[in-house]
């Protein structure tokens, strides 16, 4: 196969193994697109940077070469720890426990393959409602996990942030580990690291319309620009990539704004047997797609001008 | 009751820049020879009572350095007129503290006798801080240093009668308090065994709350132990103090090694640059401010890294120290904050008129009140506080705890509290023109305003000073006016 793509784009089969490692050409992101203080304007409008993004000219029309760039920012759903740990007879805690071998796995390839943006769905607005004793070791593994890797995740130049942790039902002392991991990581350059933490997407989206509506912004000058300036971090791009794993196709609230346009693909390999090479077939499954927004023409996509 | 705690008097040739205070003003050794001091007057059973009462020592002890070394400098100064007024002013907020102690002996500010050890302590540690680091003063030096403090005596009461007239009889004096008058009060041991064990960081280093205490959990009991050790042995035999090992080899040690800094740069040590910087708080306008705020983000980080990497106890980590208020979010600080940081000025876990007081005292002192605006001032917040009284104190001890303000918040913005902020109005109004302009802005809140105008630009008039007061006073909003000048430690 050797970096072409068969049949115009792999269907959710991804276990594609003998995919190549995408170039990783480490590159630098785009000045102008980390910060974000949310009164607007750093966030760059969406055609440049797609275009910047997509594959060059040079790049689509080698023969079965792939159409599109790395995707800029990728996002997991990281599903499946339950059912891994129901196949092997084990309580469902051990299933997440297993998942953080893949979180740091995913973390590394994403920044070694050149990856400048990647999310992680750690916990919905919607997993309060599972049972208690599950919720409360799913905050001690994270915060666990936290401190475990937080020197690690300074060394490699990730910058960490969590998305939601706004529920009074997280501990003081895991908001303190968030708060202190993101302080300590802040001003790194390299991948930036989103881990959404009691999120969801319906609301941060109702909490920018009260920010939009307090700020005394006229109906008629809300634009999607504006509107997307008032969401939490708004200097986030959109999602290109999406990866669902063990085969489940929802949204479930996730990042409803910034999916808008993403590619998705739904692995069927449980999250904690997901590992580096399959998420590099994931983004090679993303390269063969046939990016359209709407459109009839992406090709045009590589063309800047 | 401590503020008239230091300085000299300078009536003719005694003093100025040459005076024997004056030599001793950015020394090292001071900083220890003034715990000393203020143990030994809180040892005094009268001091001790007032301190505790009405001192915000503990719970805003940078704050109240920081206006007891203005005050300090006041006094000695060149100028015998700013000498007289703040002369006058210390016996003003003096003459509002008076009481009684938890065995009902009454206490009073005012009292001579008091106010006359107060003076020898400070003398008497002057000396002895010499003493233990190995340069004591020679005869003529400490007479003409004793003359100096009598003389400041005198500028605060009009004459120094109560204390003996010449040195020989100063040690008999100075001997028989220690012997007959000093107790193991309350007071003594809070500053030896839980000032420094608990005290707040100042506002440089707020950012910094792991690395503070860090360096507070080392350095704390060890300046106890100096203290203690350098006490005069009858007294640490009364109070029952302990006598370890060592220490006195340490508090020699210490004195000695921060005599040794006479050998740096001058101006490495200068008092009053450290203190300065210390309440410096990084969204000043100050133009250090911005060093300080790099300095700080360093710090962030470095607290940050230490708290991640330092192993989790057991399989809880309570951490009763306060959990970032983003919790809070929109600004707000919970009840048990504000009561903590904002109310409870004395830091005695109660809300009472002491509290108040020091409230209007910090006020009247930053806008450098006269009378009558002072006293104005104060019974606006007598009246505040009567009020609270009536609506908070539920159990009738006639002190607000935490429990009974958390409980009733919503009605804390009363009249009087209304009164206050229009008195606090006309006095920072010092040309009455009906709007606060940049001058008088910054005689309050030390800084200038900029994006704190939320009103039409360049005027800050009555209603927005109003509005701004009381939504940080009964809405607890935290303010970056408000908050350096009521809620900094």
């Amino acid at each position: 196969m050797d970096g072409s793509c068969h049949s115009g784009g792999a269907g959710p089969d991804v276990t594609d193994y003998s995919a190549p490692r995408p170039r990783a050409t480490t590159r630098d992101q785009p000045d102008g697109r980390q910060y974000g203080d949310g009164s607007g304007g750093q966030r760059q409008g969406d055609g440049p940077v797609r275009e910047r993004w997509s594959g060059g000219p040079g790049e689509q029309r080698r023969g079965g070469e792939p159409a599109n760039a790395l995707p800029l920012h990728v996002a997991c759903v990281m599903d499946g720890n339950g059912r891994w740990a129901q196949q092997r007879s084990l309580p469902r805690t051990a299933g997440h426990r297993a998942a953080e071998t893949t979180v740091i796995d995913v973390i590394e390839a994403a920044r070694t393959a050149g990856v400048g943006w990647l999310s992680l769905y750690a916990f919905s607005t919607e997993n309060w409602s599972r049972p208690g004793a599950e919720v409360d070791y799913l905050l001690r593994l994270v915060r666990q996990v936290v401190r475990k890797h937080a020197t690690l995740l300074l060394a490699r130049g990730i910058r960490c942030r969590f998305l939601g942790v706004a529920d009074p039902r997280i501990p003081p002392e895991l908001a303190r580990d968030f708060d202190d991991l993101t302080t300590l990581t802040a001003d790194n350059r390299g991948m930036t690291l989103t881990v959404a933490f009691d999120h969801g997407g319906r609301r941060d989206i109702v909490e920018a319309a009260r920010s939009l509506i307090r700020s005394g912004t006229p109906a008629d000058e809300v634009t999607e620009q504006l509107f997307a300036d008032h969401l939490p971090f708004p200097d986030t791009p959109d999602v290109d990539l999406v990866i669902r794993t063990s085969g489940e196709q929802r949204i479930s609230n996730f990042m409803l704004w910034q999916v808008a346009y993403a590619e998705w693909v739904f692995p069927e390999v449980l999250w904690p047997d997901f590992r580096a090479p399959d998420f590099l077939a994931c983004l090679h499954t993303y390269r063969c797609r046939d990016r359209r927004y709407g459109g009839v023409a992406p090709r045009t996509d590589g063309d800047p001008s | 009751m401590t503020t008239g705690n230091t300085g000299t008097a300078d009536e003719a040739p005694l003093f100025g820049p040459e005076s024997q205070f004056h030599t001793f003003f950015d020394d090292p050794r001071w900083a220890l020879a003034m715990i000393r001091a203020t143990v030994l007057e809180a040892a005094h059973p009268q001091i001790g009572a007032a301190l505790l009462d009405n001192s915000t020592f503990v719970a805003h002890p940078w704050r109240r350095l920081r206006n007891t070394f203005l005050s300090m400098r006041r006094m000695f100064g060149a100028d015998p007129a700013v000498r007289e007024r703040e002369a006058a002013r210390l016996n003003r907020l003096h003459a509002r503290m008076s009481g009684s102690d938890s065995r009902g002996r009454a206490y009073d500010a005012m009292d001579r006798a008091t106010r006359a050890w107060v003076v020898a302590t400070l003398f008497e540690s002057a000396v002895t801080m010499c003493r233990l680091s190995g340069q004591p003063l020679d005869q003529d030096t400490m007479e003409r240093m004793y003359a100096e403090y009598r003389q400041f005596l005198a500028a605060l009461d009009g004459d120094a009668g109560e204390l003996p007239d010449d040195l020989h009889d100063f040690w008999r004096y100075f001997d028989r308090v220690v012997e007959d008058e000093l107790e193991n009060t309350e007071a003594a041991r809070v500053i030896l065994y839980r000032l420094f064990d608990h005290l707040p960081a100042p506002a440089l280093l707020d950012g910094a709350p792991t690395l503070w205490a860090a360096g507070r959990a080392v350095a704390g009991p060890l300046l106890g132990a100096i203290t203690v050790a350098s006490l005069p042995e009858p007294y640490r035999r009364r109070a029952g103090l302990p006598e370890m090992p060592g220490a006195p080899t340490l508090m020699q040690g210490a004195y000695l090694a921060a005599g040794l800094t006479r050998f740096l740069p001058a101006g490495w040590i200068n008092a009053e640059s450290i203190i300065e910087i210390l309440s410096l708080a990084p969204d000043s306008d100050d133009p250090r401010a911005r060093t300080v705020a790099a300095l700080h983000a360093r710090m962030k980080r470095a607290s940050a890294l230490i708290r991640l990497v330092t192993p989790l106890g057991g399989d809880a980590d309570p951490g009763p120290g306060p959990a970032p208020s983003a919790g809070t979010g929109e600004g707000r600080r919970s009840a048990d904050e504000f009561f903590r940081q904002v109310l409870d000025q004395t830091g005695d876990g109660h809300l009472d008129w002491p509290d108040l007081a020091a409230m209007a005292r910090e006020l009247s002192t930053r806008l450098d009140l006269d009378e009558p605006e002072e006293t104005r001032l104060y019974d606006a917040f007598a009246a505040w506080w009567r009020e609270l009284q009536a609506a908070l104190d539920t159990d009738g001890d006639g002190r607000v705890s935490a429990a009974e303000y958390a409980a009733a918040v919503p009605s804390l913005a009363g009249p009087a509290l209304i009164r206050v902020a229009e008195v606090l109005f006309d006095a920072t109004d010092k040309d009455g023109s009906g709007t606060i302009d940049a001058d008088e802005y910054r005689a309050l809140f030390r800084t200038a305003f900029h994006r704190d105008l939320t009103a039409t630009d360049g005027a800050y008039g009555r209603s927005v000073f109003v509005g701004e007061f009381l939504s940080f006073m009964s809405g607890r909003r935290t303010s970056a006016p408000y908050d350096p000048l009521l809620a900094d430690a």
